[in-house]
């Protein structure tokens, strides 16, 4: 390292939100916001470089640590696990995990093993085990409601904003699964080699959300 | 039939410079170890799954690669060394007087997740002290793990020193359940500031609340024992961490070490002082120790342990190592076989080789195919050096 720290972030709604929250930190991210063919930006005002990736690759950068820090949704950090540090909750990207089924359908009472679609397989198979529960389940990678109206599936674990696009398909949540939001992690070894300047980078962010709340 | 080409994923050949690296790294670290006393063990590379079990290894058992046997037994690759070691020393060992030093170069198997750039194999090399306590004990250990690391020729590392017991009394002050004490150490454990202060949002009024909330920041240097004494008070770890501190200083070894309270990884396994070893360039730590004062008692023999192992591979490919380059080849004639090889050996390795080629024409396309700046011709007459 050359006294640079490099961060990854997830493309799409949490780089838009990121960058915001970097500007507002004070670091110029204009090499981030017109990018060009360069895949890795330098920052001008501030020891920091900047990636982008799909949301599981910034997990597996921050473990393999080519990448000291990242920024991702709770949503991947609960399906793709892994060993880093997940230090700070950045508060934008919230949504929740919910349990959805067929409006007016009974998905618990039932002795029939349950059947649950879902882009999560691991959140959703962590979910039912919490709870002593066999379900079988259904890897789905497009759009999940599909499942049930097909009637491939009981229900569906998935991301829920709104609430609208379940609602129209005749869905509706019964429970909620996880809260959502962006996280800052950072790989253990950068933490404990670049202490100082991570520790400086946490407390301008940290500094930055609570002057928000 | 379809002769598999590839190797299995997780594994790989090693060629050339991977090779001199690792050898590297296990010749510097065996040195070490035999110097200081510790005398070599070799386990089987499959033993009984059962033993790793039983001995509440922290290998998960999906980690485990397994075999069934013919008697329908299920085995394992070895998938840690220190199990296998404290079996040796409380069954074939336990006529020996305590402590007993012993090391290990051996590979560990652990089957990871596919396609995440893991590897199955891992070459590990570390010590385990049978059978002594107390703060000698540790203080060797550590400057140990140093030294390991200092003979490598790692530029930059540190030690981070922590203790099991820290954690265990500041938990054993909150009146919180089982269940959601694991989910706390989870969270001091990767550091998840988030997490750790929902899970303590409901005990806020209690006294170890505080320094509960404080642990995954308490990393860095000594003053991080100061901090830890203000918000805790004194305790028995706390103390012991700072003694070893103070001699370490004394001896020398102070610059190296660090310390991280909010190491709470494997507490049913750790008893006392755990310890890591960073080094720029590795994406995690390289080498991992600690005190298992329980663990010889399930093989039946009560005696404290403490040891460490190496990622051999991992400090490997923090050395830039390059494979010697062949300058000279050797083409010589009827009856100088002794002179050849003598000049063969007094060369640095690989740097020199014999031509099997019965023409000097054949000698010197043989070189020019191998990058060799020349060919030195050896007869009757005596040396000539021909450049390619």
């Amino acid at each position: 390292m050359s006294g640079r720290l490099r961060i990854a972030l997830t493309k799409g709604r949490l780089q838009n939100k990121s960058v915001e929250l970097f500007e507002a930190m004070g670091l110029d991210c204009a090499p981030v916001c017109s990018p060009g063919r360069r895949l890795i930006h330098e920052l001008p005002n501030y020891p920091l470089d900047v990636v982008l990736a799909k949301a599981p690759d910034v997990i597996t950068y921050v473990e393999h640590g080519v990448c000291d820090l990242g920024v991702v949704g709770k949503d991947t950090i609960l399906e793709k696990g892994g060993a880093f540090y997940e230090v700070l909750d950045l508060g934008f990207g919230r949504c929740r995990f919910a349990l959805a089924v067929k409006k007016d359908s009974s998905f618990y009472g039932t002795y029939k093993t349950r059947r649950v679609a879902s882009k999560y397989p691991n959140v959703t198979r962590a979910f039912f085990e919490g709870k002593g529960m066999d379900v079988d389940i259904i890897k789905i990678e497009g759009s999940v409601e599909l499942a049930p109206i097909l009637n491939l599936a009981d229900g569906i674990v998935d991301i829920v904003e709104t609430g609208a696009t379940l609602k129209e398909n005749g869905l509706e949540p019964i429970e909620d699964v996880a809260q959502v939001s962006a996280r800052l992690i950072v790989n253990t070894a950068s933490m404990k080699l670049y202490k100082n300047e991570i520790t400086d980078f946490l407390s301008r962010m940290e500094r930055e959300l609570e002057g928000e709340a | 039939m379809n002769i598999h080409i590839n190797t299995p994923e997780g594994t790989r050949d090693r060629l050339f410079a991977e090779c001199l690296e690792r050898r590297q790294v296990q010749s510097a670290l065996v040195e070490l170890f035999r110097r200081r006393g510790y005398t070599e063990v070799i386990t089987p590379d499959v033993e009984f799954y059962d033993l790793f079990v039983q001995s509440g290894n922290p290998v998960p058992q999906e980690a485990m690669l397994k075999i069934i046997d013919r008697s329908g037994k299920i085995m394992v690759m070895r998938p840690d060394c220190t199990a296998p070691i404290a079996r040796v020393a409380a069954t074939k060992l336990k006529h020996l007087a305590l402590p007993q030093r012993l090391y290990y170069d051996q590979t560990v198997f652990r089957d990871r997740q596919a396609h995440a750039g893991g590897s199955r194999e891992i070459a590990q090399c570390g010590v385990e002290m049978i059978g002594a306590v107390g703060d000698k004990a540790d203080l060797e250990m550590v400057a140990m793990a140093v030294d390991a690391l200092r003979a490598c020729t790692l530029p930059q590392f540190h030690i981070e020193l922590g203790h099991a017991g820290f954690y265990r009394t500041l938990a054993g002050r909150m009146n919180m359940p089982q269940e959601e004490l694991e989910r706390l150490r989870a969270a001091i454990e990767g550091k998840n500031f988030a997490l750790l202060n929902d899970l303590l949002e409901p005990y806020r009024g209690e006294d170890a609340c505080a320094s509960l909330r404080r642990l995954p920041y308490l990393f860095g240097g000594v003053e991080v024992l100061d901090e830890a004494r203000k918000l805790a008070g004194s305790c028995d770890s706390l103390d012991h961490l700072g003694r070893l501190y103070s001699e370490l200083s004394e001896a020398g070894y102070g610059g190296c070490v660090r310390f991280d309270l909010g190491l709470v990884h494997q507490l049913d396994y750790y008893t006392g002082l755990v310890f890591r070893g960073y080094v720029e360039g590795a994406g995690a730590p390289v080498l991992s120790g600690g005190r298992y004062d329980g663990l010889m008692e399930q093989f039946g023999r009560k005696a404290e342990a403490i040891g460490f192992a190496v990622d051999v591979d991992a400090v490997g490919a923090c050395l830039d190592v390059e494979t010697p380059k062949l300058k000279t080849v050797i083409h010589y004639g009827p009856d100088l076989l002794a002179r050849a090889l003598a000049l063969v050996d007094s060369r640095p390795a690989g740097s020199c080789e014999l031509s099997p080629c019965r023409t000097l024409d054949s000698t010197m396309n043989l070189a020019r195919e191998k990058g060799a700046a020349g060919v030195l011709l050896l007869d009757a007459e005596g040396e000539r050096w021909l450049t390619v």
